[in-house]
């Protein structure tokens, strides 16, 4: 069981929230010569990382607000919560290190992984 | 308590002049239990007229006082009291009004004529809830057993009402006296869920003596012993 920190409510129970996706996604502004791969990066390309990763929540439970949370995804550490509209504050987060020396993004497994761009071979 | 000789007993023709069947409570059927004196005492508290208020309470607070004749929760998770008018903090800016029905036509009308000028919302909520009253030296314990919530004194005070789930459903918990002896929470849940969460209730006060409550719909929720009486 995880505590989460509503902003609004406080401490409480996991079960009392609802996980909204990605945060910080911005819908496009809708133009004439939109492309489908335009259309198809917002609706679906999220960024998926292994480390920190700012999500929408919502207090279903309790005061039914949705606010924004930073989590570290291999930790599931709660790095930061701040309410809807607000900047993601800048935080630290200690990336576990893997056993195998697996990269710090990616499935770990070489043969498939993408490089991403500045990341050394 | 006296709600319950407003409610129609199983099987009589309610007299005239008495609660007509539409305006029957969700618990209507159910008789307050008790367990050992002065332990956990379950009863409906039926019929208020209930309102649920969108408002930005730094720009409408002022008036919303002026029209209700009370303030909106200064704090988050508190209520403000005011003779029989109450409101509850159920958001940043949602608010949970309660009044005794017969005046809530009026109140209503006079909310509603006091925030003309502000961004606000009123609705009328008075039957899609209903309040569980749950009283005795042992209520912190059975709703221990129900929900999440940390209901110890210091982190829920008197006056505090807190939404979460109370045996997976969602409900509003208000603690309007914390006295030990005369501890007492309401519960305000939706009416659909109210005869299922009686049964819970009364299941979580078995240990001291509640009597055992069968859900109407003859669900098989409850402990063993319902169970072995059926077979």
């Amino acid at each position: 069981m995880f505590v989460i920190s509503c902003p609004y409510c406080g401490a409480r129970d996991q079960s009392e929230f609802s996980y909204g996706g990605e945060a910080h996604i911005a819908r496009p502004e809708w133009r004439e010569d939109m492309s489908d791969a335009e259309w198809a990066d917002f609706v679906f390309m999220r960024s998926n990382p292994k480390g920190v990763l700012a999500e929408r929540w919502v207090h279903s439970a309790g005061c039914r607000r949705f606010f924004n949370m930073l989590r570290n995804t291999a930790t599931d550490e709660i790095l930061a919560v701040y309410k809807i509209g607000e900047t993601a504050p800048q935080v630290q987060a200690k990336l576990p290190a893997t056993p195998c020396g697996e990269a710090p993004i990616g499935s770990g497994n070489d043969a498939v992984k993408v490089m991403q761009p500045g990341e050394a071979e | 308590m006296a709600e319950n000789a407003k409610k129609p007993s199983e099987g009589l023709e309610p007299s005239e002049g008495l609660t007509p069947p539409e305006r029957r409570t969700p618990l209507a059927l159910r008789q307050s239990v008790e367990g050992a004196p002065g332990t956990l005492r379950l009863a409906e508290t039926p019929f208020a007229g209930k309102f649920i208020l969108r408002l930005d309470p730094a720009r409408g607070g002022e008036a919303f006082r002026e029209a209700a004749g009370l303030d909106l929760p200064a704090a988050p998770l508190m209520s403000v009291v005011n003779g029989e008018r109450v409101v509850f903090w159920l958001g940043p800016d949602e608010f949970l009004l309660l009044v005794p029905e017969a005046e809530a036509a009026a109140f209503a009308e006079g909310v509603e004529k006091g925030l003309a000028g502000e961004h606000h919302q009123l609705v009328d909520v008075s039957d899609y809830y209903t309040a569980i009253e749950i009283s005795g030296r042992k209520a912190r314990e059975a709703l221990m057993k129900l929900t999440t919530l940390d209901l110890h004194p210091r982190g829920f005070p008197v006056g505090c009402v807190a939404g979460s789930n109370f045996a997976r459903a969602q409900g509003w918990l208000w603690l309007e006296h914390g006295e030990e002896e005369t501890a007492r929470f309401r519960l305000y849940v939706r009416w659909s869920m109210a005869d299922y969460l009686w049964c819970v209730l009364a299941d979580a006060g078995r240990e001291w003596g509640v009597p055992e409550q069968i859900p109407a719909a003859d669900e098989t929720f409850l402990t063993e012993s319902v169970h072995s009486k059926k077979a």
